[in-house]
């Protein structure tokens, strides 16, 4: 749609006479912007190790088992492949209903049980029970995991990622 | 129109994964269940909000093998010669996935010899008891088609040898083990998939079941069993008959003699030792000897209050009631019968039976 708008503004400039300058102006934003962050989601799987100390050390593996009750990393890679700096970046991640978020996930994470209407860290939601009342969300409920990145540069890439169990 | 179309999918799609993955979570999502994880990332450039950019990723669910056999009760009592003796037990699906179940026994423990036709039967009604009906349906050698979750109830039978003897016992295990569902009749066996498959679109079988302690089968085999106890109880049934000498013509009821003319009590004990099974339908049969004459006007007690001791039964008079039967003649060899039914005698308890006959005068010697 904004796309469409934009085509029709410049062509509704094309046919003023004062042509040239603003049409410059009007494509200079768009060559910057090739704007290209790309994505890959991915699931792995935790490998967890002991060395000859005794010290358990985590690594993240392809899964092999998506058994019931198996502990699964769900991950984003990102990357900024344009040549400007992409901003207010949110990254909205529905939770198939055949996984739940993991107890253990960081506590300050974003989070939904509303579907993806109301978003907030896991501690503040409250959803409502059978009877009416309310209690507090619990990892079990929710629906939506949601980053936000202030910026991500041209050419910078990160990973962000969850814990989830298959139910 | 196409818009619409696919938003009517996608409607009905969501439907259909609340419904189906509503019930398996018991024992967890299905498997064979795409899981599918959708990212999708809002950015602006410039301040000007970009085009949406989505990534998925998605995984089946593997199929996680685990099966419960648990047996019903305590040890069960059952008799020599008792035709099938019968066990109760469940089996449960605890899969995440419908399974065949092979059903085999194993005698552990107790003498082959003394137990037969030891078979499995489907409890179809849950009763913990073969009807009639269940019975005539057949044994069975496998469950077909378990859904998750589901239990079976099932009953385990045997006949006891008449050779069996009280405390024997049987030790009767019963093992479930997991095939693959889908075809008529029993699958062929799960295994564990080999290798790592890291092929997330593959539904890789993983067998996470128990041990039932049995011994007849081991953790991650897709099996499980539990196994129970048929106590061997038969009656252990004694009977002794005394006999006391009530009075006599000379000294009437003071140290009577068994002198002619003289009446005597006969008391029939019967005792079924401690820990046995109860004795039923007992009846006791004496023939008289020819020289005695029943004592038709003191009758026959049955169900009287008896004890034995140092081989000698002494019935409490009066105690019972009145019963049984005379039959002149009608013993072995034209012998006079005495015959009378007694009520059940539970292990540790004596029944008895009692009844007066006289030495006639005529019998007796010519001093």
């Amino acid at each position: 749609m904004t796309k469409l708008t934009k085509i029709v503004a410049a062509a509704l400039v094309a046919a003023l006479p004062v042509v040239p300058v603003t049409a410059q102006e009007a494509t200079a934003p768009t060559e910057a912007a090739e704007p290209n962050v790309s994505l890959q989601s991915d699931v792995k799987a935790y490998k967890e190790t002991t060395d000859a100390d005794g010290n358990v050390s985590s690594e993240l593996v392809e899964p092999t088992v998506f058994t019931p009750g198996t502990r699964l990393s769900f991950g984003l890679s990102y990357e900024n492949k344009g040549n400007s700096p992409a901003t207010d970046v949110t990254a909205t991640n529905p939770l198939h209903e055949a996984v739940q978020l993991a107890p253990d996930a960081d506590p300050a994470l974003i989070v939904s049980v509303d579907g993806g209407t109301t978003f907030g860290i896991l501690a503040d939601l409250q959803v409502a029970d059978e009877t009416g009342a309310t209690r507090p969300a619990t990892h079990d409920d929710v629906t939506h995991v949601r980053w936000t990145i202030a910026a991500i540069a041209p050419g910078e890439s990160g990973r962000v990622a969850f814990p989830v169990i298959i139910r | 129109m196409r818009k619409t179309t696919q938003l009517l999918g996608a409607v009905s799609a969501t439907a259909l994964i609340v419904m189906s993955s509503s019930p398996a979570f018991a024992e967890g999502i299905r498997a064979g269940t795409d899981i599918t994880n959708n990212v999708t990332v809002q950015y602006q450039v410039g301040g000007v909000q970009q085009t949406d950019a989505t990534d998925s990723d998605t995984f089946a669910v593997d199929r996680r093998v685990n099966v419960d056999v648990t047996a019903i009760g305590g040890a069960v009592n059952t008799s020599p010669g008792a035709q099938n003796a019968a066990l109760a037990f469940d089996v449960t699906n605890l899969s995440n996935d419908d399974i065949d179940l092979a059903l085999t026994t194993a005698l552990t423990a107790g003498t082959a010899g003394n137990i037969s036709n030891i078979e499995i039967y489907l409890d179809a009604d849950g009763d913990r008891v073969l009807s009639a009906a269940e019975l005539a349906a057949g044994p069975i050698t496998f469950l077909d088609e378990v859904g998750t979750d589901v239990t079976t109830a099932v009953i385990v039978v045997g006949d006891i040898d008449l050779a069996a003897a009280n405390g024997d016992s049987f030790d009767i295990a019963l093992v479930a083990d997991a095939h693959a569902a889908g075809a008529a009749g029993l699958g062929t066996e799960l295994t564990e998939s080999a290798g790592d498959s890291t092929d997330p679109s593959v539904v890789d079988t993983v067998l996470a079941d128990g041990n039932g302690g049995t011994g007849e089968e081991i953790d991650n085999d897709g099996a499980d069993s539990d196994e129970n106890t048929l106590n061997v109880q038969g009656a252990q049934v004694t009977v002794v008959k005394s006999s006391l000498v009530v009075s006599d013509p000379v000294n009437g009821t003071t140290n009577p003699k068994a002198i002619p003319g003289a009446t005597i009590l006969y008391c029939i004990a019967v005792e079924n030792a401690a820990g046995a099974a109860t004795a039923t339908n007992i009846n006791v049969l004496d023939d008289l000897p020819a020289e005695v004459d029943f004592d038709s006007a003191f009758g026959i007690f049955v169900d009287a209050t008896a004890t034995i001791a140092s081989g000698v039964a002494t019935c409490t008079v009066p105690s019972g009631s009145s019963g049984g039967t005379f039959s002149a003649g009608g013993g072995t060899g034209g012998l006079d019968r005495v015959s009378g039914s007694l009520s059940d005698i539970a292990g540790g308890s004596t029944g008895a039976l009692y009844f007066q006959v006289t030495i006639p005068a005529a019998t007796a010697p010519t001093p």
